[in-house]
């Protein structure tokens, strides 16, 4: 019995090492964030819309009705640079140093952005949802 | 293999569960993955995400709270007819000659029951003690386990992440926490009522069948 418990104690510990697992992605996800403001700062919306993730590319272009490279450029999003990355699981937010932020996911095409040009409502921000200039 | 039968069957049962656990979870997730519009994600990293950690967990620590507290309240406090209890005039830590510690143990007693003093103190403790340091520890994971996985979901809406304090703060935790804590506070108790009036033959958790209801502290 004794052995068993240990081995229960040894793998609760091990999941919870691994909550806190995540250097690699927030790398990534800096990387992925850093290519988007990049891109929109060169007004290369071709390269801008490459960092976002399908759905965000296909509500952009349903809500413009022009093509994403086309439409991108023109959310007012500013180029500004990344400061504090958060990942949980294949979920990431980046925050900007203009007080912007964006939200990313991580699928089979790797990180990609959901929402960019997110700002915090008034109120607890975790009970309300970011007001976004595009989310998918 | 027959002498311990107890523990192997339930170390079985326990793997099998649990491999059933992390396959249909993993279904479960990827269901919410596709609706929500997401990837699926592979077997491995989901058996090691915090999701599936803080289902884990989240029982866990419910269980080993369940035997922490039964361990010690069955020191001190009794049922009359219950096989769960205690001779009614027994409650208390008892007497050392009853516990078979320091002058009174004998020749087949554990070493540290035998030495007196603070290894004998540790070791009349070290149940419950191990108990609950298990307790504490998996209710400890399953809070940072469940934040994260709280946190994805809140990233996933676009909704801001909560620290440590304010998670442990929060209704996901305490829902989580409660839901488990209240089941087995039920099955436990009905346990300890039911067995004054019902019987299993056979069985060292029942009363034998012919004895009476008001019969305590008598197993089968």
């Amino acid at each position: 019995m004794p052995a068993r418990l240990a081995h229960v104690a040894a793998l609760g510990l091990a999941l919870a090492l691994c909550a806190g697992c995540g250097g690699g992605a927030r790398t990534d996800v800096r990387s992925v964030s850093e290519r988007f403001l990049l891109a929109l700062g060169e007004h290369d919306g071709a390269a801008a819309c490459a960092t976002l993730s399908e759905q965000a590319r296909t509500q952009l272009e349903d809500d413009e009705g022009k093509p994403c490279a086309d439409a991108v450029t023109g959310l007012g999003v500013q180029a500004s640079s990344v400061g504090r990355v958060q990942v949980y699981m294949i979920n990431a937010k980046a925050d900007l140093a203009d007080g912007d932020s964006l939200f990313l996911s991580d699928g089979q095409d790797g990180w990609r952005l959901d929402a960019v040009g997110c700002k915090p409502q008034g109120g607890k921000p975790a009970d309300e949802p970011y007001d976004c200039a595009l989310e998918a | 293999m027959r002498n311990h039968g107890l523990g192997l069957f339930f170390g079985a049962i326990f793997l099998l569960a649990m491999i059933g656990q992390a396959i249909v979870g993993h279904a479960d997730f990827n269901h919410l993955q596709v609706a929500h519009h997401g990837d699926p994600v592979g077997f491995w990293r989901y058996v090691t995400s915090s999701d599936f950690g803080a289902d884990v967990l989240e029982n866990w620590q419910s269980e080993y709270l369940q035997f922490t507290l039964y361990i010690l309240t069955t020191v001190w406090l009794v049922q009359r007819g219950s096989p769960e209890s205690k001779p009614l005039d027994s409650a208390g830590r008892e007497s050392d000659e009853d516990q078979k510690v320091g002058a009174f143990a004998d020749e087949r007693s554990p070493r540290w029951a035998r030495a007196g003093g603070l290894r004998t103190r540790i070791y009349s403790n070290s149940l419950v003690t191990v108990m609950g340091l298990i307790w504490l520890a998996s209710w400890g994971v399953q809070a940072v386990a469940g934040r994260v996985a709280y946190n994805a979901n809140q990233l996933d809406h676009q909704q801001a992440a909560l620290t440590f304090v304010q998670y442990v703060g929060s209704s996901d935790f305490w829902n989580r926490t409660l839901q488990n804590w209240q089941s087995e506070f039920l099955a436990v108790g009905s346990m300890a009522v039911l067995s004054i009036y019902l019987r299993q033959r056979g069985s060292p958790e029942s009363k034998p069948v012919g004895v009476p209801h008001d019969a305590t502290g008598i197993e089968g």
